[in-house]
C-alpha cells in the first residue's frame, strides 16, 4: 500500500463557472492517515461548502494551502503518501531524537509509536530508515507554497535562504516559521537541504514593496505581547476604513468659528428645552442644524459618486459617529430626512439615536442610507482631525472643542479690539474626486456664517 | 425533461432534527435509493453559524430566546424562526449542471419566481448570494449550501412574515457592510402565512430544476 509515489490533491473543478475556491477546513493534518474517499478538507465557493474526499489512502505528507486561502482550480492542496511525504511527517513524529540504530531497523512494529495506525507506521518506516536524504529540487526550481510565499514576503525573507525539510528540500510553513523565530538564522536542520540558489548569507530583510496585508492567521505573540481576536465589528471598521481610503481622494479643510452667539443662545434654551421637552440642546444639534441648511446650497457635499454618475439628493440623511460605551467600536446611526427637523427636532433625534446606539437598540434602517456624516471628537479637547469618509458619501464634518480664546473683533465703530470668544474648529473632509477645494471652502465659510450669526429667533 | 422527485411539506421542525433528516435523505439520494427530495419546513428560533462565521458575529440581546447551532453549510451566521419558509433541496447536482455557482443562481431563480407569484419584485445583487429587493437593498432570502459528493443539503430561507430585527448582528447593523433585511409581509403590507407560500415555492423549484414532485405525507 505504501506506493512511494505521492498523490497530489488538487482544488477540484466545482463547475464550469467556477475558477477558484477557498479552503475552509482541513479535516486531517500532516502525518494523519486517511482512507481513499474519506473527507480530507472542505472548500467554499459562493455560499456552497463542499467536502473534498481524499483521492487515495495513505499518510498526508504535505498540506500546501492553509485554511482561509483562496486558490485556483487545479492548485495542489496537499500530498498523500510518497517517500518525501513520509520524510516531512517524520520530524513531527519523532519527538524523541531518532536513534540511528532504531531507524535503521526495518521493523515496522517498532515504529508504530504515537498511536498511529499500522498503515501510517508502515509508511513511516521507510524514511526513518534513511533519514533526511534530501532529494534534488524538483525540476531544478525551488517551489514554495502560497503560504510560505506570503510569510516570506511579509517578513522580507528570500525563501531560498530558508533550510527546507519538505519534499525535495522544499521550504514548509514550519521551516519558515522556525527560520523567523530564530531571527532569520539558519536552523540546525541538515545544511545540505538548503536550496542551491546563490545563498546571499544574511541579506538584510528588504522592505516589502507594499505594505503587507494584515495577516489573519493566528500567530504566536512575541515577548510582552498579548493577542486577542478581532471582533467582527472591529474587523468591519478596519475593512471599511481601508476601503474608504482606497476609494475616495480624502482632503481636509478647516475653519475657525466664533461660537459665542450659539453659546449664549444655548445657555438660554437649555432650561427651556430641558423643562418643556426633557431635551438638551447640545452644540452638536446647532451644528447639525446649520450643516443641513448649508448642504442645501452645496449638493455635492451631500452627494455621491455612483459608477460614472454624480448623485445629488433632495434629502439630508445625517449620520452621527457614536462611540460605543465599551470603547470597543463605533457606529454611525443616521437621522433620516434631517432637512425636516428644526433645532428641537434635531436635538431630540440626535439624543435618540445616540442612546439607542449605546443600548444596542438600533435597527438596520437606523444605520443605512446616510448622505453626510458628522463626527464629534472634540469632547476630549482635540482641536483638529482628519476623519475618514463613510462610503459612499462624499464628505464628513468634524467638530472640535469649543475653547475660549483671545480673538480680534471689530466693533461697531470699525475699531479693532481683542475679546474673549468661544472658538471652535470645524473640518470638512471631502472626496476630491467630486468636491474641489474652493467648493469645500465656500461650504465651510457659509456654515461658519450661519453659526456666527445665529439669532434667537433661528431654529 | 422532468425528473421524478419527492416533496415533503413538514411543519415546525427542530433544527437538529431537520439536520438529521437531511443527512438521512442525502445518504439515500447519494446511493440512488431516493430521488431528488425537497423539504419545506419552518424552524423554531435558531441561530446557525456557518463555516465562515467569525467570532463576535453573534450578539444575543438579553432575553432573546434562540438556539445556537454550528453547522456545516457555507456562508456566515443566519437566523431562523417561525414565519420563515425553509427549503432544503436535497439534489444530486450531477443531474443539475454539476456547478456550485450555477446551483446558487438556480436557487435564486426559484426564489425570485416564488416571490413573483406574490408580485414581489426581487432581484440578485452581484457578489451577494441571496435574493434582494432593491433601493435600498434589503435581503428577503438567504442561501447556504453543503455538498457531499455533489449531493446538496441545506438550501434557502425565505422571510415570509417574521420580525427581521434579529438578523441585525452588530456587523450588519453598524452599516459598514450594512444591509437591511425584510419579509414578504413587510413588503406587501399584509400578514402572510408560510403555508400560503409553500405551493409557489414548490412550483418554482419544479420549474427551475425540472422536477415532477410526488408529495409525501408529512409523517413519512
Amino acid at each position: 500500500m505504501a506506493t512511494g509515489t505521492a498523490v497530489d490533491v488538487v482544488m477540484p473543478q466545482m463547475g464550469v463557472s467556477v475558477s477558484e475556491g477557498t479552503i475552509t477546513k482541513w479535516s486531517k493534518q500532516v502525518g494523519d492517515h486517511i482512507e481513499a474517499d474519506e473527507t480530507l478538507l472542505e472548500i467554499s465557493t459562493d455560499k456552497v461548502d463542499t467536502e473534498v474526499p481524499s483521492p487515495a489512502s495513505g499518510v498526508i505528507s504535505e498540506i500546501l494551502v492553509s485554511e482561509g486561502q483562496t486558490v485556483d482550480v487545479g492548485t495542489v492542496l496537499a500530498r498523500i503518501g510518497g517517500e518525501a511525504g513520509a520524510a516531512a511527517a517524520a520530524p513531527a513524529e519523532a519527538a524523541a531524537p531518532p536513534e540511528p540504530a532504531q531507524a535503521a531497523a526495518p521493523e515496522p512494529a517498532t515504529q508504530a509509536a504515537a498511536g498511529e495506525s499500522e498503515a501510517a507506521a508502515t509508511e513511516l518506516a521507510a524514511p526513518l530508515a534513511q533519514p533526511a536524504q534530501p532529494v534534488a529540487q524538483e525540476n531544478g526550481k525551488s517551489f514554495v507554497s502560497p503560504v510560505v510565499a506570503r510569510i516570506a514576503s511579509e517578513h522580507g525573507i528570500d525563501p531560498a535562504q530558508v533550510p527546507g525539510t519538505g519534499s525535495g528540500g522544499r521550504v514548509t510553513k514550519k521551516d519558515i516559521q522556525a527560520f523567523i523565530e530564530a531571527g532569520g538564522q539558519q536552523q540546525a536542520a541538515p545544511a545540505q537541504t538548503v536550496p542551491t540558489q546563490a545563498p546571499a548569507p544574511q541579506a538584510p530583510p528588504q522592505a516589502a514593496p507594499q505594505a503587507p496585508a494584515p495577516s489573519r492567521e493566528p500567530q504566536a505573540p512575541g515577548s510582552g505581547e498579548t493577542l486577542e481576536p478581532m471582533t467582527a465589528m472591529r474587523r468591519g471598521i478596519a475593512d471599511h476604513m481601508r476601503r474608504s481610503l482606497d476609494t475616495s481622494a480624502h482632503v481636509t479643510s478647516a475653519i475657525e468659528v466664533d461660537m459665542s452667539k450659539v453659546v449664549a443662545i444655548r445657555q438660554k434654551l437649555k432650561k427651556e428645552y430641558g423643562a418643556a421637552y426633557g431635551v438638551n440642546p447640545t452644540y452638536l444639534s446647532f451644528i447639525a442644524r446649520a450643516t443641513v441648511e448649508t448642504l442645501r446650497d452645496y449638493p455635492w457635499v451631500n452627494g455621491e459618486i455612483r459608477g460614472d454618475q454624480i448623485v445629488s439628493k433632495s434629502f439630508v440623511n445625517l449620520g452621527f459617529a457614536v462611540e460605543l460605551t465599551d470603547g470597543k467600536g463605533l457606529i454611525v446611526p443616521v437621522v433620516k430626512n434631517a432637512e425636516t427637523l428644526n433645532l428641537l427636532g434635531m436635538a431630540k433625534a440626535i439624543a435618540d439615536v445616540a442612546k439607542r446606539a449605546r443600548d444596542k437598540q438600533l435597527t438596520p434602517d437606523d444605520v443605512t442610507g446616510g448622505s453626510f456624516t458628522i463626527t464629534n471628537p472634540g469632547g476630549y479637547g482635540t482641536f483638529h482631525g482628519t476623519p475618514v469618509i463613510s462610503q459612499p458619501q462624499a464628505g464628513i464634518l468634524g467638530t472640535y472643542a469649543i475653547v475660549k480664546r483671545p480673538w480680534v473683533i471689530t466693533d461697531d465703530n470699525g475699531a479693532d479690539a481683542i475679546a474673549i470668544r468661544s472658538i471652535m474648529n470645524l473640518t470638512l473632509t471631502y472626496d476630491h474626486r467630486l468636491v474641489d477645494g474652493a467648493y469645500a471652502g465656500r461650504f465651510l465659510r457659509d456654515l461658519r456664517e450661519r453659526l456666527q450669526t445665529w439669532g434667537e429667533a433661528d431654529y | 425533461m422532468t425528473r421524478a422527485a419527492h416533496l415533503r411539506n413538514l411543519g415546525l421542525v427542530d433544527y437538529r432534527e431537520a439536520l438529521d433528516l437531511q443527512r438521512e435523505v442525502a445518504a439515500g439520494v447519494a446511493d440512488g435509493s431516493l430521488p431528488d427530495t425537497v423539504l419545506l419546513l419552518e424552524h423554531p428560533p435558531t441561530i446557525t453559524l456557518g463555516r465562515r462565521s467569525e467570532p463576535g458575529e453573534v450578539h444575543l440581546p438579553d432575553g432573546a430566546v434562540a438556539e445556537v447551532v454550528e453547522v456545516d453549510r457555507g456562508g456566515k451566521s443566519t437566523y431562523h424562526a417561525p414565519g420563515q419558509l425553509v427549503c432544503y433541496p436535497i439534489l444530486d447536482l450531477t443531474r443539475h449542471g454539476q456547478d456550485v455557482k450555477r446551483y446558487c443562481r438556480d436557487l435564486e431563480e426559484a426564489l425570485i419566481g416564488t416571490l413573483r407569484a406574490f408580485e414581489v419584485d426581487a432581484t440578485r445583487i452581484e457578489g451577494l448570494t441571496g435574493v434582494w429587493l432593491s433601493s435600498p437593498p434589503r435581503k428577503i432570502a438567504s442561501i447556504g449550501i453543503h455538498l457531499t459528493k455533489w449531493v446538496s443539503t441545506h438550501g434557502y430561507a425565505l422571510n415570509v412574515d417574521l420580525d427581521p430585527a434579529p438578523f441585525t448582528d452588530w456587523i450588519t447593523a453598524c452599516g459598514l457592510d450594512g444591509y437591511q433585511f425584510t419579509s414578504m409581509a413587510r413588503e406587501l403590507g399584509r400578514p402572510l402565512a408560510v403555508d400560503d407560500v409553500r405551493p409557489a415555492a414548490a412550483a418554482a423549484l419544479a420549474e427551475v430544476f425540472g422536477l415532477a414532485f410526488d408529495e409525501l405525507p408529512a409523517a413519512a
